[in-house]
């Protein structure tokens, strides 16, 4: 059981895979925490899980839990089920069984984004603010500048950065140490935000089509220019070594190890895909790389051999959100149609 | 895929001019469409509708050393979550506050790829409150800007004032720009028809259409040196000097240009080359085609402060043949 790109069955045939026509744009996608479900959040207020078995029967669609639409999904990591956020300003936990409690609901805000840390905290956005959900306790960290317009947390789950206009900011949750606010500072607005996963860089999107990355210990920071649209999707592999970024044609990694990728080109490798990246996301643990394009061509990478396939050719509809189940060996697509997909990459 | 680009229209206004009263209308009124309306306050309008956004004015300055680049990153982020609904709409209102710049919003569709792909800016309508309008131009310059972006002009409140008021009221708004359409009401009541969906920005009638500009007399108020003004030319443009003449006019005085917008009868090209501009900001595409027996002629438009007509009229002609 093993994925291996330059086998040639992985380049002549599609893995098998589910798909279902659910009828609303797809805003976020995640398996839970044992990688048995896997939920869609959708356009019409749903939120949809299906089996990761996709030889396992369907379930019909549950009543919608938001009003409007669920633009944030996580597997709980303090659960069996998912948490998810809308634009009815509510972030909900939906239990194994599909049940949901409220946790948080702020009348007219939007719940932007969520992120999970594993040993069981949420952190939300919602307008200038964000909220750290844990234990059943609410608490509130900002105002930011702005609308926080991405969020992460740490390694160690000990802080939370914040992404707004004008730079990031960094929290730190401890109750016991009250720590003020780290302001990492830079002109514009950046649009999206990701802590590499051995904790040491901050890595935003900015609306002027660039990359910022942030060195936290040392609090340098460096600028990667020349994409030719925003660069909405960002994801670390599992050893840090590489990060991955959207809006371009072929899988584009800034390599991270050693001095760092100040002064060198990003790898870039694979096939070209139809149109750019919308959405990328490194494999949990090994080092594949998943990327969906806004023509809804799907590939999957090898940075290792510097292969690509396709594992779904472009339909016209961008797809819209990723997620990797934990054991690395499935992957949930989702795109604005509305089309759920699940991949089974065992062969 | 091609999209479909939903029209939005921009809502502008002093402070008590009618803004609340028109959107509640939008909003309650029987017109079987369905609109989404960025407003600032919740609490002003009296619907409760799942379709009304709060926004926050959030302008940051684009990193890209352009002053005049502030663009409105919140509507960015919400134009994005309502093209997640799966319930489509027919438009999109975005309401400014009272003491706004237009500026910011309208820019905003010029420059997010994203919001270009999926909407269009349809017209940029600004409510006059007929009874305070002159006062408020003593003020400060956001009542007079907000005349000068306009394409389209509700001069409410009319009941309040008398026949001669009114005429001074609307000589004064010709004055300032005599290229937005103006519809007198009482209490915002308007055919929607008439303000939403218009395609205003697609500046069909500015070759049909040339106001006689009234002279003013010897008074220096700050809002006289906001004009607009208009040059034609039956030459054709070479569209290479065009373009060059043009980017470097707004680049060098697009602070002091408000709105510029055009058709242009390019040499040997079979459709109108029509652009529109908000400050330093420009978009152009090619329009409806030249049909037989059309007269071939271009015609630009600039709203602005500061306008020298002449610098403008030299610089456009030497973009012809």
């Amino acid at each position: 059981m093993k994925i291996d790109l330059s086998n040639p069955a992985w380049r002549q045939t599609l893995p098998p895979a589910r798909s279902i026509a659910a009828d609303a744009p797809v805003a976020a996608c995640a398996f839970n925490r044992d990688g048995t479900t896997v939920a869609f959040a959708l356009g019409d207020g749903q939120v949809r899980r299906l089996p990761a078995d996709i030889k396992a029967a369907v379930p019909d669609a549950a009543a919608p839990l938001h009003k409007g639409v669920v633009l944030a999904l996580v597997g709980d990591p303090a659960g069996d089920g998912f948490v998810s956020g809308g634009d009815d300003g509510r972030v909900l936990r939906i239990a194994a069984d599909g049940s949901a409690t409220e946790l948080m609901a702020l009348k007219g805000k939007w719940i932007e984004h969520l992120v999970a840390y594993r040993a069981g905290a949420v952190a939300a956005s919602a307008g200038k603010s964000m909220f750290l959900l844990r234990d059943g306790e609410v608490r509130e960290f900002g105002p930011h500048p702005s609308t926080v317009a991405g969020l992460d947390f740490s390694k160690d789950g000990s802080r939370v950065a914040c992404a707004h206009y004008g730079g990031i900011t960094v929290w730190s949750l401890s109750k016991e140490v009250a720590l003020p606010p780290r302001r990492f500072a830079w002109q514009g607005s950046h649009v999206a935000l990701r802590w590499s996963t051995d904790g040491k860089f901050i890595a935003t999107g900015t609306q002027e089509n660039d990359i910022h990355v942030w060195r936290v210990a040392q609090a340098t920071d460096m600028r990667m220019q020349g994409y030719p649209a925003k660069v909405k999707s960002l994801s670390w592999t599992a050893d840090a070594r590489f990060l991955y970024t959207s809006s371009q044609p072929v899988f584009t990694a800034w390599p991270f190890s050693g001095k760092g990728p100040e002064g060198k080109p990003p790898l870039q490798f694979g096939e070209e895909g139809a149109g750019l990246l919308s959405v990328v996301a490194a494999h949990p643990t090994a080092e594949f790389v998943a990327g969906g394009y806004d023509s809804g061509e799907l590939q999957l990478g090898d940075i290792k051999t510097r292969r690509s396939v396709v594992l779904k050719m472009a339909d016209g509809s961008a797809i819209t959100c990723l997620a990797w189940s934990p054991d690395g060996f499935k992957l949930a697509v989702g795109n604005e149609r509305g089309d759920l997909l699940v991949v089974d990459l065992r062969r | 895929m091609a999209q479909v680009q939903v029209p939005v229209t921009v809502l502008t206004g002093y402070l008590g001019a009618g803004k609340t009263t028109l959107l509640n209308r939008i909003l309650s009124e029987q017109h079987g469409k369905k609109y989404a309306v960025i407003v600032n306050e919740f609490g002003e309008l009296g619907v409760d509708n799942d379709l009304v956004v709060n926004a926050d004015e959030e302008i940051f300055e684009m990193n890209n050393g352009c002053i005049c680049c502030t663009v409105r990153g919140d509507l960015i982020r919400i134009i994005e979550g309502l093209m997640k609904r799966k319930d489509k709409f027919d438009g999109i209102l975005v309401e400014t506050t009272g003491l706004a710049d237009p500026g910011p919003v309208a820019q905003t569709f010029f420059t997010d790829d994203d919001v270009k792909a999926r909407t269009r800016l349809d017209a940029i309508v600004t409510v006059v409150d007929a009874k305070h309008f002159l006062g408020q131009l003593e003020q400060g310059s956001e009542a007079l800007e907000q005349v000068a972006f306009a394409d389209v002009i509700l001069l409410n409140k009319t009941d309040l004032v008398g026949a001669d008021d009114l005429k001074k009221v609307e000589d004064k708004i010709h004055g300032i720009n005599p290229y937005a359409r103006v519809h007198k009401t009482e209490k915002s009541r308007i055919d929607l028809a008439a303000i939403l969906d218009k395609g205003a920005f697609d500046l069909a009638r500015i070759l049909e259409f040339e106001p006689d500009f009234l002279t003013h007399g010897h008074d220096h108020d700050h809002e006289e040196e906001v004009k607009s003004l208009s040059i034609t030319s039956d030459r054709p443009v070479d569209p290479d000097k065009f373009q060059k003449w043009m980017g470097a006019l707004l680049q060098l005085r697009g602070g002091d240009i408000f709105r510029s917008k055009g058709i242009l009868a390019i040499d040997g090209a079979p459709r109108r080359y029509v652009y529109q501009g908000v400050h330093m900001m420009m978009d152009s595409d090619w329009g409806s085609p030249w049909k037989e027996g059309d007269k071939r002629a271009s015609k630009l438009v600039f709203i602005g402060r500061n306008l020298d007509g002449d610098n403008l009229k030299r610089g456009f002609e030497d973009c012809l043949k």
